[in-house]
């Protein structure tokens, strides 16, 4: 009703920055576009419109990137964000992998969003996050091009992701002093949603993850919680939209309280005596999935996960609002840990 | 960290500009710019926005976020909002984009009325040819061979399986089939003008090194770095050091495999070529480029998708045309031409009158090779019904063509298409050349200009930098060749795509001054020349990018290469690595 958008509108405007209202509109309203009723997504459209960035040998503002595929029959690359240390201004082949000189080098996996359906690696938007993040945490960040939905479904993502953290804790030049690489996986909206689930993988395995960082995780559940209700459209993101990515995602015939989406609900599993990665998880106090993000943290707390923490933080909700606060929180997170 | 922390702001009401509540981030140094300090990026666009891909005016903000509000009204009363028939053009643009889709949802055309036959499915199939005899057709050629035979044209030799989609589609009835209505916006091509106004972060762009590496293969660190200190030997004169060098590179490269393995042989001989000063001279032998370029033509759809994107913009910049005259730069085996005859063929309103004029080197033999693709070509247009004439031009270099010699007929009575697929980037290796040929362009008045290019900045005055790009750039290229092409290692096609490359690779490190012609140059280079001289982009849309794709994902298996939409521009790159960029031109409105 012509009445109730206004007053939508108008309150979102309220919590960010113009331009910053201007870029989550001008995606928002994109996305629109993109989701057919059907549960098709118009895919060709979607990489027109996203707007990409090539790697770069060559360091800006102190980092340099440079893309590896590590499948080439799914496509699967990964984009590794670099310091560049004083060298020469152009790095060949040869340098890109020279080994970390750090005492102790952090390595984040990181995983983009766009709720499992949209956007990549090289989306201009998590290039500049993953930028960022090398320079606050003063880390190696591995972004991930996972397979996306609604043409790969669960648990393609989780594979991908998977296939790239095996890949990631083999490297013997990312090594820190102890011979390890010290690894993080971080993520947000659907990319936190992968963290949980690449961690989970992880526990079973030999493969040491140091902490998880969760921002604004994509989870939820067949119930609709009182934050759904209460914040349905109100800043940008309506339930609507959510359960289509849900059901874009996950395997046909599946309901909201598959363990990928709910993993402590009625199907899910309790993570008590799992050694788990301590988590941190962020949640925006606008965001209508905050009930079920704060159901993940306390689901982590009741598993006697006592290393976790979660931060409310009052804010809007995408990557790129408050990037200076996010950023600033990881890295305390990474160095702390 | 066993404590929860509910860290609250202050809440309700506005965060005025900084917006970001408790955290009130000092600005770090670099790039970091704070929202309120947006009124001072450069030209007056945001910075937040164009680091992230968008071109919005600060001074525009309020605007385009009313329009933003406008746009989500009406697409709330839009049913079948994501019906796939609009096009949208330049997503950079945010305000035009706005601007277009409240046009398009503001005011659906009920007409239908496509712009273009080739909508949702891509480049058509021609006939296949019904007959073999030859008629000879007055193909009213004007140039300096006399005469030309009138054998009998041997299809085999013209492999109508060299055009897009042939081999894939079936021989289908081409009318039929839903052809979806679908709008250009042409309301809203924003033609920004591409020079003057550049962010920090286009020239940023220009300076990329985009590298791809493929797990699976061996990189060759050492191999690399060889090649590099030769390079760097080269440039220092140090001609004793680098001899030694490239021989044990030869050394290193014996023990690669694959791709690495090749490009290190090419480079390693050009090397050589350039110290012991043994330039080869049949690098630039036309006919000889001409079959290894058919070759690469079939190996990969690089060429594929620079025709097909080329022939797109000048399909709409055709549209109500009755005559139409198409001046291609490089006329080689005339494998873009089939195509566009046939969609003009299937024309609403039935196919214009189409001349092509073209323009090729002279060749070695005395043979007339333009006659004969021209015959061919006539040959195959009078099968589909379309009236068309050729004429080729014999040149030795582009700055040679006068505009007296194309038969330039009045803008009102036939439209004109210039169509140069890497071949512009010869110029640079003349002085005045360039400027020459765009002037030439200026004249013709042409309705559209296509440009292709490499993607890749191989004119940069120190030699190691553009051997280092070089290398970059051709592993790429040869990387793709062996994944992508599902050719047995070896097969001649592989071998000749290798050699039509290989013979670049020589060119950009063995020559130098007017031999050395492979002067490419990227997009945002290209962008700012003819931005310079008189030019505004034409913008290429989703309709193009979604046929390209689909095109490659039908004839390269789509594994690894990648379409994608620049500022108007489309890309063709493998993974994520641009390797050739298609652009479309036209006369900028103060130079009318």
């Amino acid at each position: 009703m012509a009445g109730s958008n206004e007053v939508n509108l108008n309150e979102s405007k309220m919590v960010v920055p113009l331009n910053t209202w201007v870029l989550i509109s001008n995606f928002k309203l994109a996305y629109n576009l993109l989701r057919r009723p059907d549960g098709t997504f118009n895919r060709h459209l979607a990489e027109f419109l996203d707007r990409k960035v090539p790697a770069n040998a060559k360091p800006v503002d102190g980092v340099f990137s440079f893309d590896v595929v590590l499948d080439r029959s799914t496509g699967l690359y990964i984009r590794i964000y670099r310091q560049a240390h004083g060298e020469e201004p152009q790095l060949n082949i040869a340098d890109l992998e020279k080994p970390v000189t750090a005492e102790v080098a952090p390595v984040i996996v990181f995983f983009h969003g766009g709720s499992f359906a949209h956007s990549s690696a090289n989306s201009a938007i998590y290039d500049a996050l993953c930028r960022r993040l090398v320079g606050i945490c003063k880390a190696v960040v591995v972004s991930v091009n996972y397979r996306r939905a609604p043409e790969n479904r669960y648990p393609c993502a989780y594979d991908d992701g998977w296939a790239a953290l095996k890949w990631v804790s083999s490297r013997s030049w990312l090594q820190s002093k102890d011979s390890k690489v010290h690894i993080y996986l971080a993520g947000d909206s659907s990319g936190g949603n992968i963290v949980h689930h690449v961690a989970l993988r992880a526990v079973e395995s030999d493969i040491e993850v140091l902490g998880n960082i969760l921002l604004n995780p994509m989870f939820g559940g067949l119930e609709r919680t009182d934050s759904e209700t209460r914040l349905d459209g109100k800043y940008f993101v309506t339930t609507r939209d959510r359960d289509w990515y849900w059901r874009a995602y996950l395997p046909e015939g599946e309901d909201r309280d598959h363990p990928a989406c709910n993993p402590f609900g009625p199907k899910g599993k309790s993570l008590e005596g799992i050694k788990f990665p301590k988590s941190l998880v962020v949640v925006a106090s606008l965001d209508l999935t905050q009930d079920w993000q704060l159901a993940y943290a306390k689901g982590l707390e009741k598993a006697g996960q006592v290393d976790s923490a979660s931060w409310v933080w009052l804010s809007s909700l995408y990557v790129d609002a408050g990037l200076d606060c996010w950023v600033q929180r990881y890295g305390s997170a990474c160095s702390s840990t | 960290m066993n404590k929860r922390n509910h860290g609250e702001t202050s809440s309700g009401g506005g965060f005025g500009v900084k917006g970001s509540g408790e955290c009130s981030s000092s600005s770090s140094s670099g790039k970091a710019k704070m929202w309120d300090e947006e009124q001072d990026a450069s030209g007056g666009m945001d910075e937040l926005l164009a680091v992230l891909g968008y071109k919005v005016k600060a001074s525009e903000m309020a605007n385009v976020a009313e329009k933003l509000e406008q746009l989500e009204m009406v697409m709330g009363t839009t049913p079948n909002l994501s019906c796939d028939s609009t096009v949208h053009y330049n997503p950079s643009d945010v305000s035009g984009w706005v601007q277009s889709m409240l046009s398009e949802l503001n005011n659906p055309n009920p007409n239908l009325d496509p712009l273009q036959p080739i909508v949702e499915s891509p480049v058509l199939v021609p006939p296949p040819p019904t007959t073999t005899t030859a008629t000879t057709v007055d193909s009213s050629a004007i140039n300096n061979v006399a005469g030309f035979s009138n054998s009998q044209v041997d299809d085999s030799e013209y492999d109508l399986r060299a055009i897009p989609g042939s081999a894939v589609y079936p021989q289908t009835d081409i009318n039929e089939g839903s052809r979806k209505r679908f709008k250009s916006s042409t309301g809203s091509c924003s033609s920004l003008l591409p020079s003057s106004s550049s962010l920090s972060s286009s020239n940023v762009c220009e300076q990329t090194r985009p590298v791809v590496l493929v797990d699976s293969q061996e990189t060759g660190v050492r191999l690399v770095h060889t090649l590099m200190a030769c390079a760097e030997a080269v440039q220092n004169e140090n001609l004793e050091l680098a001899g030694a060098l490239v021989k044990h590179i030869s050394l290193l490269a014996a023990s690669q495999a694959g791709a690495m393995k090749k490009v290190a042989s090419y480079f390693a001989e050009a090397l050589a070529f350039r110290i012991y000063r043994l330039y080869p001279q049949d690098c630039l032998d036309p006919s000889v480029l001409d079959v290894l370029q058919m070759h690469f033509y079939e190996t990969c759809p690089y060429l594929k998708f620079a025709h097909f994107t080329a022939n797109q913009a000048i399909l709409e910049a055709f549209t109500t045309a009755s005559s139409v005259h198409v001046i291609d730069f490089g006329l080689k085996q005339g494998m873009q031409w089939p195509a566009l005859i046939q969609a003009l063929a299937l024309r609403p309103g039935g196919p214009p009158v189409f001349r092509l004029t073209g323009i090729g080197p002279p060749q070695s033999d005395n043979t007339d090779a333009l006659q004969q693709v021209g015959l061919k070509l006539t040959q195959l247009a009078e099968t589909i019904g379309v009236q068309f004439h050729f004429r080729g031009l014999v040149a030795n270099s582009l700055a040679d063509i006068e505009l007296s010699m194309l038969d330039i007929r009045p803008a009102e009575v036939e439209a004109v298409a210039v169509n140069s697929v890497f071949e512009l980037h010869n110029m640079l290796a003349r002085p005045g050349s360039i400027e020459k040929v765009l002037s030439t362009i200026k004249a013709i008045k042409p309705k559209i200009v296509t440009l292709v290019e490499q993607e890749a900045n191989h004119n940069g005055t120190l030699f190691a930098d553009r051997f280092n790009e070089a290398l970059h750039y051709y592993s790429s290229l040869f990387d793709s060749l062996e994944g992508s092409s599902g050719l047995v290692p070896e097969s001649q096609d592989l071998l000749m795509s290798e050699m039509y490359l290989g013979k670049q690779i020589y060119n950009v490190v063995a020559c130098e001054g007017v031999d050395r012609v492979e002067r490419h140059e990227t997009l945002t280079q290209w962008r700012s020349r003819l931005g310079a001289s008189g030019f505004e982009p034409v913008h290429l849309g989703s309709n193009a990018f979604k046929q390209a794709s689909m095109l490659l994902a039908l004839f390269a298996g789509g594994d690894g290469y990648r379409v994608e939409e620049n500022n108007g521009c489309l890309m063709l790159g493998w993974h994520t690595r641009p390797l050739i960029a298609t652009s479309a031109w036209q006369l900028a409105a103060t130079d009318l």
